[in-house]
C-alpha cells in the first residue's frame, strides 16, 4: 500500500464513511434546554466555601507577596518577564498547583489500584480542583497552553474526586482516568508547563 | 472537507460574541439561535468518531450541555466552533472509553460462545469495509488524529487545539497511524 494510495482512499473516505444521519435538532434540543436552564441553580455548601475562601486567601497573600518582592526587586535590573505575561503571584501559584497534581497523578494509578488512600485522593483533587478553577478564572488562563492544560486538569481532577463516589466501579474509573492521561499527554504537558513557568521566575 | 477556519463566525448576521452575551444573560432565543449554528457540525464531528447513532445523539447533548455550562469562562480568544470542537472531541473520546468498558464487560458475562472470531473476515472483502476496520482498531489518539486530519479536513494547528497537544505530537499521531493503516492494508496492495 502506497502513501499515494492511502491517500486517494482517505479522501474518498471522506466523502462516503461514516456520513452522519439527520441529527434530531429538536429533541436534543429539549434535553439541552431542560439540563441546563431548567436545572435547579446550586448553592455552594459551607464546606466549598470554606475551602474557596482558603484558596482566595491563599491567592491574595500570593498577590501581596509578589506586590512585596517587587518593590525589593524594583532597584535591581529585570532579567526577564514572566510566562507569557502570567503575574509572578500567579505564577508562583500556578507553579505550586501543577507540581501537587502532578505528584497526585503520579502516585495515583499504584496506590489507587489498590485500593488504598482513595478517600484522600479524592480529598486532594477536590481541593486542587478548586484551585484550577480559580486560576481559569484568573489572568494565568490568558496564557493560551496554560488555560488548555488547566481545562484538562480540571476534568481529570474532577474524575479522581468522583472515585469514592464510583468505589464499586473503582478499576473501570480508574483505568479511563489513566487511559485520558495518557491520551492528553496530561503529565509531560505539567512538566513542560512548570520548567517553563520555574525558568521564567 | 471543511475545517474549522471556514467556519461562519456570524449567526443570522448577528455578530456572534453578543448573541453569547444574551445567552450568558439567560436568552434562551439566543442560546437556541448559538446551538443551531453549530450542531449539525458537532453532530457530524461526533458521529465521524463514534460511529454510532445514538451514541452520537447523546454525546452531542452532552456537548452544547457542558458548552453552555462552561460559557462564562468562554474569553472570545478562539473562535467559538473551535472552543465547542475542542469540547466535542473530549466528551466524545471520554464517552467511548465508558462505552468500550461496559461493552467489554457486558462480553465477558455473555460467555465464550458470543466471543467474535478475529479470523472470520470475509475472504476477499472490500476494500472500504477494510479501510473502516482499520481506522477503528487504531488506538483512540491515533484514530481521531486519523479522523480529524484526513477526513474532517481539520488542520494540525485546529486538532492540536481541540486534543490538547502539541502540533508536533499531532503530525506525529498521524505519521504512525498512517503507518499502521498502510500495514493493516498490505495485504490489498499485493492482491
Amino acid at each position: 500500500m502506497t502513501e499515494e494510495k492511502l491517500q486517494e482512499l482517505l479522501q474518498e473516505a471522506s466523502r462516503s464513511w461514516r456520513v452522519p444521519p439527520e441529527p434530531r435538532v429538536g429533541e436534543m434540543w429539549a434535553s439541552i434546554e431542560a439540563a441546563h436552564f431548567d436545572k435547579p441553580r446550586q448553592r455552594l455548601t459551607p464546606r466549598w466555601w470554606v475551602l474557596v475562601s482558603a484558596v482566595a486567601a491563599a491567592l491574595l497573600f500570593g498577590v501581596a507577596i509578589g506586590r512585596f518582592s517587587a518593590v525589593d526587586r524594583a532597584a535591581q535590573p529585570q532579567v526577564a518577564a514572566s510566562h507569557a505575561g502570567v503575574a509572578e503571584p500567579y505564577g508562583t501559584q500556578t507553579t505550586e498547583l501543577l507540581g501537587q497534581t502532578a505528584v497526585l497523578l503520579a502516585a495515583l494509578p499504584r496506590e489507587a489500584s489498590q485500593g488504598s488512600g482513595q478517600t484522600r485522593f479524592a480529598a486532594q483533587a477536590e481541593q486542587l480542583l478548586v484551585t484550577t478553577r480559580l486560576l481559569l478564572d484568573s489572568p494565568v488562563a490568558s496564557d493560551p497552553r496554560l488555560r488548555v492544560l488547566l481545562e484538562d486538569l480540571e476534568l481529570v481532577l474532577a474524575q479522581v474526586a468522583q472515585l469514592p463516589a464510583a468505589s464499586r466501579r473503582n478499576a473501570a474509573e480508574l483505568e479511563i482516568i489513566t487511559d485520558a492521561l495518557e491520551e492528553r499527554d496530561v503529565v509531560p504537558r505539567i512538566r513542560t508547563a512548570v520548567a517553563s513557568l520555574s525558568g521564567d521566575n | 472537507m471543511t475545517g474549522l477556519a471556514i467556519q461562519p463566525a456570524l449567526v443570522g448576521g448577528t455578530d456572534e460574541q453578543s448573541i453569547i452575551t444574551r445567552v450568558l444573560d439567560g436568552d434562551r432565543g439566543a442560546a437556541r439561535a448559538l446551538y443551531e449554528a453549530h450542531v449539525h457540525r458537532v453532530h457530524r464531528l461526533v458521529f465521524r468518531l463514534c460511529g454510532d447513532e445514538d451514541l452520537t445523539h447523546d454525546l452531542t447533548q452532552d456537548v452544547f450541555i457542558r458548552a453552555f455550562d462552561q460559557l462564562p469562562r468562554f474569553r472570545g480568544e478562539a473562535a467559538f466552533s473551535t472552543w465547542i470542537h475542542r469540547i466535542a472531541v473530549s466528551v466524545t473520546l471520554n464517552g467511548l472509553r465508558k462505552v468500550r468498558r461496559l461493552r467489554t464487560r457486558e462480553l465477558s458475562l455473555e460467555g465464550a460462545s458470543h466471543v467474535p472470531d478475529e479470523t472470520s473476515a470475509p475472504s476477499d472483502p472490500e476494500l472500504k469495509e477494510r479501510l473502516t476496520r482499520a481506522i477503528e482498531a487504531l488506538p483512540p489518539g491515533a484514530r481521531a488524529s486519523v479522523i480529524l486530519h484526513d477526513i474532517e479536513g481539520y488542520t494540525h494547528v485546529e486538532i492540536a487545539v481541540m486534543l490538547g497537544i502539541a502540533v508536533g505530537t499531532s503530525k506525529a499521531r498521524l505519521f504512525d497511524a498512517r503507518v499502521k493503516l498502510r500495514q493493516a492494508l498490505a495485504d490489498y496492495a499485493r492482491e
